[in-house]
């Protein structure tokens, strides 16, 4: 099996499902020469009619794509950048979310938007942002966030052959310096499956997709200190796989929720709160969420990495849960 | 700029009628009226808002009083009102926008979270918007599809917004006063179920209510109920019923959804050991997620029973004949309060 980056697994699952399925499309701004490399080598093979660049008009690409759905393609629209997806909130959520119940049952919309969160580059607010949390509120979206390039490729194969739209987020830091060993073979991965990265018996830590490479240095550095932490990526929060999460919390008795949104509102306070409720009399310390301060991405890189949760922070976390 | 004569009372609400009884929309006037009146640089921005005097005539008689230069009547785009409001906060003028029913603040969210609400920030603080952005939300009125979204989620995870919710005449012009003299961007939530539901004496001189204070609106010893906008008198009957059962419940209403008043929640979750929170949005990754966690998180000893969540249903807003069912009522938080008393 080849070690690949996390932009080249994503990459081949687009090929792959691409010469799988003619009705297979992507879209969105400067795909043809690719910022990332996500979609490089795309247009070569496939040309302008699947690989369709567009202006910078996310509203546009969301637009486009659910009108293409709505008439039997399944495309895949790419928005750089998951702070901007903000200009296509009515065509995503107005519009794609809510037109399955809206009519019955009757419309069909296979679309996946791609789109990047993470901080870490020094790309200041407005090219950081993770709002995961937005779309889990929103019935009739599922929502991917794929932590290593294994989990990637099945996971956008998963969410291409999916009959509903799919928001599928991607950790723009973890694209070049994320690998991981990924076959060169056709396999999915089924939504609502958590993996467990680490077992533990001591504490359990739900890290959402970058945040799972913080929770596991973390959980070296308890080791020394002779406390095992269970480490869970959810891979995807809606659907969530709930029973893994409880299961965990109620051999180990504590948690700790890991993720770069904002604290406030984030997907970590759903989490507690369904913990609280399923594991009420296991849990021997209050559930604790590291995130984001509530502050917007600073620009200047000192601040920007005390705005990202950190190893350290997960450890003191843990730390004081254990006391 | 001379502004014309009032050519009739808007809403009653002149003078002469201030020492009667008004509801929500009238009192919202006023204080839009006053604040019109007192500083040349507050302007109204939003659709329907002029001539139609708004669609739940909140801005009724503002044209014909203030005149076209100080509220603006715009095409149906709500990203062109907020960015036009923003414009204006941001060279000196403060901007009052409308956007018609909250369901669309979608089209305008861009600007509002990522461009008003972080400008402070972004600048070092060397740049601050004074935008108040007025979104009548919820549902229980029988509106069609994206007319009844509760959206508060969306507001309250964005950095940089200050969001304000008001259940009463009084609190709901206590609340626009106070988001009309901040100096940073504040949404009011308003009910549109509690528009016209009641009347209440609102004094000309009620001095603003402060963003971030709750109000306890019932006092109780057995469970903490927490609600917002709507949501509050259902929480007060639902109270009223748990009561005939011989369970004492504290009613707090937020008012303010963004920054949660933390000491309010905290003294009364220590006090009963359970809460029930209730809201209109769907559940999961809802608002009443937050408030549990940060409950759990601060008073973790106090809690005797796991809390509860009385809320919208996980799917799109029902249409008209199955809304009663997706919306909390008295019976269901009752049934919370009953339940959470016997975990």
């Amino acid at each position: 099996m080849a070690v690949v980056t996390m932009s080249q697994a994503l990459n081949m699952a687009l090929h792959e499902e691409m010469a799988r399925d003619e009705r297979v499309f992507l879209i969105g701004e400067d795909i043809k020469d690719s910022t990332y490399g996500i979609t490089k080598g795309l247009w070569d093979t496939y040309g302008h009619k699947r690989v369709i660049g567009t202006p910078i008009s996310e509203a546009a690409i969301a637009g486009a794509v659910l009108g293409a759905a709505s008439v039997g393609l399944r495309p895949v629209a790419e928005f750089m950048y998951m702070t901007f997806m903000m200009c296509a909130m009515d065509q995503v959520v107005n519009q794609a979310a809510k037109s399955k119940y809206m009519f019955g049952g009757k419309a069909v919309l296979p679309i996946v938007y791609r789109t990047m969160a993470g901080a870490g580059r020094a790309n200041a607010a407005q090219h950081t942002q993770s709002l995961e949390a937005w779309f889990a509120h929103v019935p009739g979206l599922k929502i991917v966030m794929p932590t290593t390039p294994y989990d990637a490729k099945g996971l956008l194969k998963t969410s291409i052959r999916d009959d509903n739209p799919v928001i599928f987020i991607e950790n723009k830091v973890q694209y070049a310096t994320t690998r991981g060993e990924v076959p060169s073979t056709d396999y999915t991965i089924p939504f609502g499956q958590a993996a467990i990265r680490r077992a533990g018996t001591d504490v359990t830590i739900v890290a959402l997709q970058r945040m799972n490479e913080i929770a596991l240095e973390a959980a070296d550095e308890l080791a020394e200190i002779g406390i095992e932490a269970e480490v869970i990526d959810p891979r995807t929060i809606v659907p969530l796989d709930l029973d893994s999460i409880v299961k965990s919390v109620r051999k180990t008795h504590r948690v700790v929720i890991v993720h770069e949104a904002h604290e406030r509102v984030g997907f970590g306070a759903e989490l507690v709160a369904q913990i609280v409720q399923h594991a009420f009399d296991y849990l021997d310390a209050p559930p604790i969420r590291v995130a984001n301060p509530n502050v917007p991405t600073p620009f200047n890189r000192t601040l920007e990495e005390l705005s990202i949760p950190s190893a350290a922070q997960v450890v003191q976390a843990v730390r004081g849960l254990m006391r | 700029m001379t502004a014309p004569a009032a050519t009739r009372a808007p809403n009653g609400a002149t003078d002469a009628a201030s020492a009667s009884p008004i509801t929500m929309a009238q009192a919202l006037n006023r204080v839009l009226a006053e604040a019109l009146a007192s500083d040349p640089k507050v302007v109204l921005v939003g659709e329907d808002i002029g001539h139609a005097g708004g669609v739940f005539r909140v801005t009724d008689g503002l044209l014909a009083r203030f005149g076209a230069a100080r509220v603006l009547d715009t095409p149906l785009a709500e990203s062109a009102i907020i960015g036009a409001a923003f414009g204006m906060a941001l060279t000196g003028l403060r901007p009052i926008a409308e956007i018609q029913f909250m369901g669309f603040l979608y089209k305008a969210i861009g600007q509002l979270a990522a461009q008003a609400a972080q400008v402070r920030a972004r600048t070092w603080g060397q740049v601050n918007a004074p935008l108040v952005v007025r979104c009548p939300y919820g549902g229980g009125v029988r509106t069609p599809e994206h007319h009844a979204d509760s959206l508060e989620v969306l507001l309250a995870h964005s950095p940089g917004l200050k969001v304000v919710c008001p259940s009463t005449p009084a609190d709901a012009a206590g609340l626009l006063r106070s988001a009309i003299n901040d100096p940073d961007p504040v949404v009011v939530m308003e009910p549109i179920r509690l528009y016209r539901a009641g009347r209440e004496l609102v004094a000309d001189d009620a001095p603003p209510v402060p963003i971030g204070s709750a109000r306890v609106r019932r006092t109780g010893s057995d469970v903490t109920v927490i609600a917002w906008g709507a949501m509050v008198p259902v929480a007060l009957a639902g109270a009223e019923t748990a009561a005939a059962m011989g369970i004492d419940a504290e009613v707090i209403d937020l008012r303010t959804l963004a920054p949660l008043d933390a000491e309010t929640t905290g003294a009364s979750l220590e006090k009963t050991g359970r809460l029930v929170v209730v809201h209109e949005a769907p559940l999961t990754g809802g608002l009443g997620g937050d408030v549990v966690a940060d409950l759990v998180e601060r008073c973790f000893w106090a809690l005797r029973a796991p809390p509860r969540r009385v809320t919208g249903c996980d799917v799109v807003y029902p249409p008209q004949l199955l809304e009663d069912i997706y919306l909390p009522d008295a019976p269901r938080v009752a049934q919370a309060i009953r339940a959470v008393m016997e975990d």
